[in-house]
């Protein structure tokens, strides 16, 4: 009997793989994705330095506001707090900002690239948020380098040093704006299923988005003050602000737990609606051609 | 204009996004000053007036150049530069103004109108020297903005696929966003010599905006006029040897 004998020709599903299965086999997208990124680590480093260069105009255009007012304090801030929070935003986006995400899903389903995902025992969601988690570790990983050189560079900044739990908060508030970012931008991108053309849309929420989640300049700082209080209620402070201001021993830490409850609710509210609209959209999906 | 209105949609998004930069940029400007009453030497109502200006200045650029630039790495790679090469008339003027952003040119007008009310609160009284002082100078930002352009555009002939040129066109407007005195303080000094005699980029709105509203610098401003035509000059024959070097990429 030949190898063929001990093939099983009853028709049906292959085997299901199980959790485990399940999990190995988004690790392995996880993996590949990972290798594939690394691949263009040269890109990586020069945008990093390239992010960077404006810093240098905001150094010196605070230091300007500061020597203006005659004061050490604006709205509990001090200059060096302004700037480590400028540094610190950096770290945040890295986290949150999804580039491209969107546009891609949009794409994806203008073009009716979908089908190759839908074809796949794949759960489209998971499987790009794999995809995002190997560009988020590359990225990291190859800029690691440059960040830290930089915040050495600018230490004296950082008036204080954070202590484990505060580390530990920020750590969390990190990983929570990644999912933050990658649940609203896919969001956003369902919004393919309906609009033909997107990109201009995205472009201009990714711009309001950049400046409400506070990085530009810390949210507090914002005149007229109603405008703080507002932007505090939406979820991009959670994108950029709210790390930083953990990091910055800003918000007392008794209203840090419950602000880590209102931003895990955030990413569960992206998610699920993220879904939904999946759900909705794949109603009305028709993918033509080979 | 035509062509942009078959996309409706997507030409009012444009609008739109500017529209919301301005906001941004306002909002930042009112940020500064709820907190002082003055930034380098510059008041609110001076302030006011350089961020009109940077405000046009960009909107000419953007409406202009920017696309042109932006697409000439394109034409290049699909080998249609061919095409311009064939005509008779400058490739340089061709290739830079093939196409005009109507999108963006609303900011012309914004920018001029942020301008208008700078003056008003500093009850300016007209002064027509002063005026042509800042056409000229003025100008001068555009040329060097321009030139700074056309030559980062230029290497698209050897890159083929140009994507670091609109990053490299933000830093840019990032250094002269601000009042150059900004940065006349500590290790900023090296910073300011650099940007200002090599590479003139920290004085493209300030020169400008201080003749109307503070004082003539006559040195930095001689400059200006002097750095921009030697930057017209050196991009135009970037640009030629540039195309002398294109090889023609279609069949």
């Amino acid at each position: 009997m030949n190898s063929l004998g001990k093939l099983s020709l009853v028709p049906g599903h292959p085997k299901a793989p199980g959790f485990l299965g399940s999990i190995g086999k988004y690790m392995n997208i996880l993996r590949v994705s990972l290798v594939e990124r690394l691949a263009y680590r040269g890109d990586f480093l020069l945008g990093t330095v390239l992010r960077f260069l404006p810093m240098i105009s905001a150094i010196f255009l605070w230091k300007a506001v500061y020597q203006g007012a005659e004061t050490e304090v604006l709205s509990n801030y001090t200059y060096s707090q302004v700037i480590a929070y400028l540094l610190l935003v950096h770290i945040s986006r890295m986290f949150s900002s999804m580039p491209g995400l969107a546009a891609g899903v949009a794409r994806d389903i203008r073009d009716g690239n979908l089908k190759r995902y839908l074809i796949q025992p794949l759960d489209f969601m998971a499987y790009l948020l794999a995809y995002r988690g190997a560009h988020k570790i590359a990225y990291i990983a190859t800029s690691a380098l440059p960040y830290l050189g930089l915040f050495t560079l600018c230490s004296g900044y950082f008036e204080t040093t954070p202590s484990l739990a505060t580390l530990g908060l920020w750590l969390i508030t990190l990983f929570l704006s990644f999912l933050l970012g990658y649940f609203f931008e896919l969001t956003l991108g369902m919004l393919g299923f309906w609009m033909l053309e997107v990109s201009s849309f995205l472009y201009l929420v990714n711009t309001l988005n950049f400046f409400v989640s506070g990085h530009f300049f810390p949210i507090d700082l914002m005149e007229p003050e109603g405008l703080a209080t507002i932007l505090k209620m939406l979820p991009f402070q959670f994108l950029a602000y709210f790390p930083a201001a953990v990091f910055l021993d800003k918000i007392p830490i008794q209203q840090i737990i419950p602000l880590v409850g209102v931003q895990i609710l955030w990413v569960v509210f992206f998610a699920l609606a993220a879904r939904i609209l999946w759900r909705l959209g794949l109603k009305r999906y028709s993918a033509f051609g080979g | 204009m035509a062509s942009e209105l078959a996309f409706r949609w997507n030409f009012l998004m444009k609008i739109a996004l500017e529209l919301l930069w301005l906001v941004i940029l306002l909002t930042f400007y009112k940020t500064l000053f709820a907190k002082t009453s003055i930034i380098s030497g510059w008041t609110e109502g001076e302030y006011l007036f350089f961020v009109g200006c940077y405000y046009t200045l960009e909107g000419v650029i953007e409406s202009l150049f920017l696309e042109n630039a932006t697409e000439f790495a394109e034409l290049i790679r699909k080998g249609d530069l061919d095409f311009y090469l064939l005509k008779p008339v400058d490739e340089q003027f061709l290739v830079s103004f093939r196409k005009f952003d109507w999108s963006t040119a609303p900011k012309i007008l914004i920018g001029g109108g942020l301008m208008g009310i700078a003056l008003f609160q500093l009850d300016w009284v007209f002064d027509p020297l002063k005026v042509v002082g800042f056409v000229f100078l003025f100008s001068g930002g555009v040329a060097l903005s321009y030139g700074f352009l056309l030559a980062l555009a230029s290497t698209s002939v050897w890159l083929v696929r140009n994507q670091s040129l609109l990053e490299l066109w933000w830093l840019f407007t990032t250094l002269m966003r601000y009042p150059r005195e900004i940065y006349q303080s500590g290790w900023a000094w090296s910073l300011w010599v650099f940007f200002s005699l090599v590479v003139p980029a920290m004085l493209v709105v300030s020169i400008p905006s201080e003749i109307m509203v503070r004082s003539l610098d006559p040195f930095w401003s001689f400059w200006v006029i002097a750095s921009s035509l030697l930057v017209l000059w050196a991009s135009r024959r970037f640009f030629q040897l540039a195309i002398r070097s294109y090889r023609s990429a279609s069949s």
